[in-house]
């Protein structure tokens, strides 16, 4: 398999305390890995530097073969249209509608009005939110929002897709909704990381886990095969 | 297409948001400018004045008494081949008489004492559109005063002189008072863009996560200082045409300066235009300034 995001001896510090220390990963095209640990742990700085919000400080990161480390900032956004971001809080705009919130990376891509739809509508339909299409988020539930910020993850078909805490919000059965979708959009060939501190996630999805402790990369752990989904 | 929409409707939301300070800015811009443009507005009749006077500038040049009619006449030709000059009349003794009793009726009698006419004859010269300034016109009658049968060469030197001196204070004074006050409404639509950025900064933050380049974040701010500045300057120039509509009106009632106010003039279309976009430069300017302040340019 191909690895579509590397990390190498990646160390990070935020005021002399590791964020991150000398942590060396590497995920495969399509694969879906479940980032664990307890809130500090280094899961959302790890997230950060995917996308280029944040540089470690030794180690070099390849993220679908561009080494983020040594990228240009005018480059910065071309990465991030190829990565996928959901957010623990949504992260929507609360005075656009749910059509206009999804669209929103298309039109930054400049695409025509005609796709803008067509994905769009495609977007909101997977994660079964289109009949919600012209309402405000703050109109919707947490569930609801989570899915509208999901769909805006996807609609411009990303090679990955992370999620930081995307179910820090949710209850249980919303929970379980959630990691089903991500679950759907790793079956159609999109790399899924899911950070999440939540220890029921686990028992829902069995596939690759990956665990951090301040900082430091604990265990790892590849899915079993047959159990789960 | 959806892209230009959408940046144009960021703009505009921006102004609504933020719908009090947008006014006051717009507001604070237009009295700035309006000072600018009073300046301006001095400066430009103040030139068409100018401009009327040099095109009625007639020389005279007085001719000695008792001049041989063959004399005049060579004088005359002289004159009239010189392509300095593009028209020359002459003013015989008794017309100059008539002409003083038909202007100055009351004190015509002062001249009956005298027994003969004291006025000399006189070539009225008008000089080619070219050779009206006050330096050329100085040199033209210092050499015309050096010709034979010439008494006196006269014309309104030192007015004319006083009049591009005060030209050029105000032009001065114009681009001083422009650029201080240009540079504070750069800094108030800067200030108000400012605002818009913070009140607006979580949005940012998602359009960069989102993948939105430096210059599509960017693009509504700079919009929006331009039309700030364009509303301004759009607004400046409301203001002025009242205050000159009403100084106008002002000044025939008075009939104090008869005649002034057919000279007085408001900026002409064109220059309106150039007010208005300046205006929007000005405001582009204060956002650059504002952004480039407030670092949005992280990634």
């Amino acid at each position: 398999m191909d690895a579509i995001i590397q990390l190498i001896h990646v160390s990070k510090w935020h005021d002399r305390k590791a964020a991150l220390s000398d942590v060396t990963i590497e995920i495969d095209k399509g694969e879906f890995v479940l980032l664990m640990g307890a809130s500090g742990a280094g899961k959302s700085t790890l997230l950060r530097m995917l996308i280029g919000e944040e540089q470690p400080d030794e180690g070099q990161i390849f993220v679908h073969g561009k080494n983020v480390t040594k990228i240009r900032p005018s480059e910065i956004p071309y990465l991030r249209r190829k990565v996928g971001a959901v957010f623990q809080n949504f992260r929507l705009l609360p005075k656009k509608s749910v059509f206009d919130n999804v669209a929103l990376p298309l039109i930054v891509q400049g695409a025509s009005e005609k796709d803008i739809r067509r994905k769009v509508t495609e977007a909101l339909r997977a994660v079964a939110v289109d009949h919600k299409n012209d309402q405000l988020p703050d109109s919707l539930s947490t569930g609801e929002q989570q899915r509208v910020c999901i769909a805006r993850a996807i609609v411009n078909g990303p090679v990955v897709l992370l999620a930081d805490e995307p179910t820090g919000n949710l209850d249980p059965e919303r929970t379980r909704e959630i990691m089903e979708l991500f679950k759907l959009i790793n079956a159609r060939g999109t790399t899924v990381i899911v950070a999440t501190h939540d220890p029921q996630v686990l028992t829902q999805v069995n596939r690759r886990v990956i665990t951090l402790r301040h900082g430091v990369l604990l265990s790892e752990r590849r899915a079993r095969e047959g159990v789960g989904a | 297409m959806r892209r230009l929409f959408y940046l144009l409707r960021e703009a505009w939301v921006n102004m609504r948001i933020n719908r009090t300070t947008t006014i006051v800015a717009v507001l604070t811009t237009a009295f700035t400018l309006a000072c600018v443009g009073i300046f301006l507005l001095l400066y430009v009749n103040l030139r068409n004045a100018a401009g009327l006077l040099e095109e009625d500038v007639r020389v005279m040049v007085y001719l000695e008494d008792r001049l041989p009619r063959e004399a005049r006449q060579d004088l005359e030709r002289t004159l009239k081949i010189d392509p300095m000059v593009a028209e020359v009349l002459f003013i015989s003794k008794e017309q100059a008489l008539g002409e003083f009793r038909l202007q100055f009726p009351s004190e015509s009698h002062l001249l009956d004492g005298l027994g003969e006419n004291p006025l000399p004859a006189s070539f009225v010269v008008t000089l080619a559109p070219n050779f009206r300034s006050p330096d050329v016109m100085k040199e033209w009658g210092e050499r015309v005063q050096t010709m034979e049968g010439v008494a006196k060469v006269d014309y309104n030197q030192e007015w004319i002189s006083l009049l591009a001196r005060l030209i050029g204070y105000i032009e001065l004074a114009a681009i001083g008072v422009g650029v201080l006050l240009s540079a504070a409404a750069v800094t108030i639509i800067g200030n108000t863009i400012r605002l818009a950025l913070l009140a607006r900064w979580e949005e940012i933050e998602i359009l960069r996560a989102i993948g939105a380049t430096r210059t599509f974040i960017r693009i509504p701010y700079f919009l929006e200082g331009a039309m700030l500045g364009a509303c301004g300057s759009a607004l400046s120039l409301v203001i002025l045409k009242c205050a000159f509509e009403l100084f106008r009106q002002q000044i025939q009632l008075t009939s104090r300066f008869s005649g002034i106010e057919d000279m007085m003039s408001f900026f002409p279309l064109p220059m309106c235009v150039a007010l208005v976009l300046a205006g929007m430069g000005l405001g582009f300017a204060g956002s650059v300034v504002s952004l480039l302040r407030i670092g949005e340019g992280r990634t």
